[in-house]
């Protein structure tokens, strides 16, 4: 499927400059160079480097609430180790992280606050800096040759105040002049993270969701890795989505795949995700290049049957396994996969490995761990390749543990800021009983996340860093 | 019998194209006339043995099509055909239709394509001609899941009280193990193209090689013309045509002898033809109308032998109207009986099919029902205290 990919914040522009390096490594052509990075913060745009400077589009550099990097000297704290690196996630504070971190059971990992630089996290000046900034959005959109585009995917952090704030303001923009499809791809802040960007990320949610076609969900929690600097963690989280987009919007576009039985057609990833909600991405990956067995296998091979020669067919049963494995292990944003309402899965490899009864039986097992009937499936023959992937889109997830937490945490963020201690202490309470009910077994989060300290001096850290 | 053909969607498309070349390979010619008629402008790329004319891309203005497809939609296959009708028409125009005896439409009927915009057709080629109109439709396996069922207990309907006799394929019934996606594919339509192209192309040969017990094609279209769903037998067994010198001569000596083992051989051939694997499990005796085509060197065809393997299959099929014939193919190595079931009434796996899409449907309908309200219910927490950015 030909997409328009648009990045909107420092996440936002990073998966996109990472999707088009990924697409030029595989000899997919996705995007055709229909891409846009939109930023109130001029550094992480020019830290791209697949994108050229037309396809860059600094907005805000003119208005009052943007703190710009170039005209102002240097913001008071001095250890940010890797804010040039991680705008989008922003940078441990180590200083005044410290603190007020102190009673929970993670003190020694960094806690992540808003990037002052920009919107300063506020998504409301986002939102703001964008609208006025409206004809400066339609001139870089102009250049997205709507034509050569089935659909369009906008890419945003959900915690920025940037990528929450002109997403939104964006989003109701592209829905305004196409009438493709407009997807939007929503990264999810760590439970790490302040309380300010899980207040912004809920909100963002509330805006994107009812609005664009569907909305792709990564969750940062599920996929940190406490044991990585924080910079690798995200560089990896980053890899992982740019893969699995790919996998997705890029079935089929390979410029060296050949003739495919059941071709995934653009109508089928339109089809899917067109019930909108939540979608999140599933996928497993085994090597077919083992040790040859099996005496059909040989005799294929002599036939001439298998043009590489190396791979030998994957059975039924590996394959089934592998589908199942897709579903079962870390999905982009974890779920309760039966209330998934429309399902696509795209096996792509060797096309001799790619047995009939196992792609069979293997979409069966969707659509009954699924429990939904609607489950397109199409194979991708890739030639030069080992590897035999099974990618799964679960489409309009709606029992999403991750979520409600996200929200509670938000609720609990915005009500200290306003409301008196006392009801606070007992609402909080209650949080953490409902959040050890339904965590989910795999679940990462600790219920010291709700602890009433954090939320009120996390909530100070914000106002601090707006200043 | 001549044939315009018509295939819609992927697997019709690909059907066509299997049987065009079958016919190229044992020197028969069904198919006068071929289109294809697709959604997905890279699937209509896919058939090798039709010319660029003869391929229609339909619904590449359709918002929801753009000529990708229809996403298993068949409710978009039909809106599409509906809306590009003059665009099907316009192509057909270049049919001579007295020509051909007959119109045949394949199509796969779990996709959304084929099962969505082959009725259509249809509905359209009923209107244009008087020529019967017959479809050759291809049923999901079990495995391919709920919506293909539905598509295809749907399409089912629109395509046997539209067509003048529906020709039934069960996926299920060619499933195999150890087979690749390509080769699965592959050897099905092989198969298909084998039994519709022996069995339609009976009767074409010219007057010459006609012999008196040769099967016309008005014989063909009188046992199809029960309406309903059809299911056909095939068995072959190789034969060593041997006509030259002495062996020639040495044969005939032995004929009295030859003739019986020839007579048991060609009633076998039709035990087995309607015993194994018919295109559609059924149950023979439900069957309406039935007939048996011989294609073979003629002097392998024993007399004896057609007229006990017809009066077998009147048995077995529970009906007086068995006709039997040949089709004289003097240069060909094999003997092929393929046996047509008219209007079978009892197949079980079409109540299958029913059975899964009555399920789906309901699922699907349960989904429709609280979709928009559990999406709001996700994204809003609890007491609605958080507030969308704009």
């Amino acid at each position: 499927m030909k997409i328009a990919l648009l990045g909107v914040g420092g996440c936002g522009t990073r998966i996109v400059d990472q999707f088009v390096r990924a697409e030029r490594r595989t000899g997919r052509s996705v995007t055709g160079g229909n891409v846009l990075a939109f930023h109130t913060e001029s550094e992480p745009l020019t830290q791209t480097t697949a994108l050229s400077t037309d396809r860059r589009v600094l907005l805000g550099d003119t208005h009052p609430a943007v703190l710009r990097r170039d005209t102002t000297s240097s913001p008071t704290h001095t250890d940010r180790p890797n804010a040039s690196d991680n705008p989008q996630h922003p940078s441990g504070k180590s200083a005044t992280s410290n603190h007020q971190d102190g009673g929970s059971s993670r003190s020694q990992t960094p806690v992540f606050d808003v990037n002052e630089y920009g919107v300063g996290g506020d998504p409301d000046v986002g939102a703001q800096v964008a609208k006025a900034d409206r004809p400066e959005i339609r001139r870089a959109l102009d250049k997205i040759d709507e034509t050569e585009a089935a659909a369009t995917l906008l890419v945003c952090g959900l915690g920025g105040g940037t990528g929450s704030g002109v997403g939104s303001v964006l989003l109701e923009e592209l829905t305004d002049i196409y009438e493709t499809s407009v997807y939007t791809l929503g990264v999810l802040p760590a439970s790490t993270e302040s309380n300010q960007r899980a207040v912004t990320a809920a909100r963002g949610l509330r805006t994107l969701v009812p609005r664009a076609d569907s909305t792709v969900l990564v969750d940062n929690d599920t996929w940190r890795d406490d044991r990585d600097a924080i910079a690798d963690c995200y560089q990896s989280i980053n890899s992982m989505t740019v893969e699995r987009l790919l996998a997705v919007f890029g079935a089929g576009e390979a410029s060296t795949s050949f003739e495919s039985e059941l071709r995934i057609d653009p109508a089928d990833i339109s089809r899917t995700l067109a019930v909108g909600g939540v979608t999140t991405i599933g996928r497993a990956t085994i090597e077919t290049n083992t040790e040859s067995h099996g005496l059909l296998a040989r005799i294929l091979r002599l036939l001439g049957r298998s043009p590489t020669s190396g791979s030998t067919s994957v059975s039924a049963s590996k394959i089934k396994k592998l589908i199942s494995r897709a579903v079962t292990s870390k999905l982009t944003l974890p779920c309760d996969i039966t209330s998934a309402d429309r399902v696509l899965l795209i096996l792509s490899g060797p096309p001799d490995t790619i047995s009939r009864k196992g792609f069979e039986t293997g979409r069966y097992l969707l659509e009954e761990e699924t429990e939904t009937v609607e489950v397109l499936a199409g194979d991708e023959p890739i030639q030069n390749t080992t590897e035999l992937t099974a990618t799964v889109v679960l489409a309009n997830v709606t029992s999403v543990p991750q979520i409600d937490q996200l929200q509670r945490r938000a609720v609990s963020t915005q009500d200290t800021a306003s409301t008196p201690h006392s009801t606070e202490q007992t609402e909080t309470t209650d949080h953490v009983q409902i959040q050890s009910v339904e965590s989910p077994p795999d679940g990462d989060t600790t219920p010291a996340e709700f602890d009433f300290d954090d939320v009120d001096t996390a909530s100070e850290t914000t106002d601090s860093s707006e200043q | 019998m001549k044939l315009a053909t018509i295939g819609v969607g992927n697997a019709g498309s690909k059907l066509i194209d299997q049987m065009i070349e079958f016919e190229f390979e044992t020197g028969r010619n069904l198919c006068r006339h071929a289109l294809v008629i697709n959604t997905a402008r890279t699937d209509l790329a896919k058939p090798q043995h039709l010319d660029e004319d003869r391929r229609v891309l339909i619904g590449d203005t359709h918002q929801k099509a753009r000529g990708h497809g229809v996403g298993g939609d068949a409710e978009i296959g039909a809106e599409v055909a509906k809306t590009d009708i003059d665009e099907i028409r316009r192509v057909f125009d270049d049919v001579e239709i007295h020509e051909v005896d007959a119109v045949l439409v394949a199509a796969g009927l779990g996709g959304g394509t084929g099962s969505g915009a082959a009725p259509v057709v249809i509905d359209e080629l009923q209107k244009m001609y008087d020529e019967p109109v017959y479809g050759l439709g291809v049923l999901p396996g079990t495995y391919e899941g709920g919506r293909p069922a539905l598509n295809a207990a749907r399409s089912l309907q629109s395509f046997v009280n539209k067509v003048d006799n529906f020709i039934a394929f069960d996926n299920d019934a060619w499933r195999s193990r150890g087979q690749t996606i390509e080769q699965g594919y592959e050897e099905m339509n092989e198969e298909l193209a084998t039994r519709i192209v022996t069995l339609l192309a009976a009767g074409e040969v010219d007057e010459s090689e006609v012999g008196e017990n040769a099967m016309d094609s008005s014989d063909i279209m009188r046992t199809l013309d029960t309406g309903g769903v059809s299911s056909i037998g095939y068995a072959s067994t190789d034969v060593t045509p041997a006509k030259e010198g002495l062996l020639a001569n040495f044969k005939e000596t032995e004929e009295p002898q030859s003739e019986s083992t020839d007579a048991a051989k060609i009633k076998g051939l039709v035990r087995r033809a309607t015993n194994s694997r018919l295109t559609v499990p059924c149950d023979v005796s439900s069957a309406d109308r039935a007939l048996i085509v011989f294609a073979g060197p003629p002097e392998v065809i024993s007399r004896k032998g057609v007229e006990s393997a017809r009066e077998w299959l009147e048995h077995e099929a529970d009906t007086v109207d068995v006709l039997a014939g040949d089709d004289p193919r003097p240069d060909s190595s094999t003997l092929a009986a393929v046996v047509l079931l008219s209007n079978v009434t009892d197949t079980p796996r079409i109540s299958e099919i029913q059975d899964q899409a009555v399920d789906a449907q309901n699922k699907i309908q349960e989904q429709d029902a609280v979709r928009e309200e559990e999406i709001q219910s996700l994204i809003t927490d609890d007491d609605n205290d958080l507030d969308p950015i704009v």
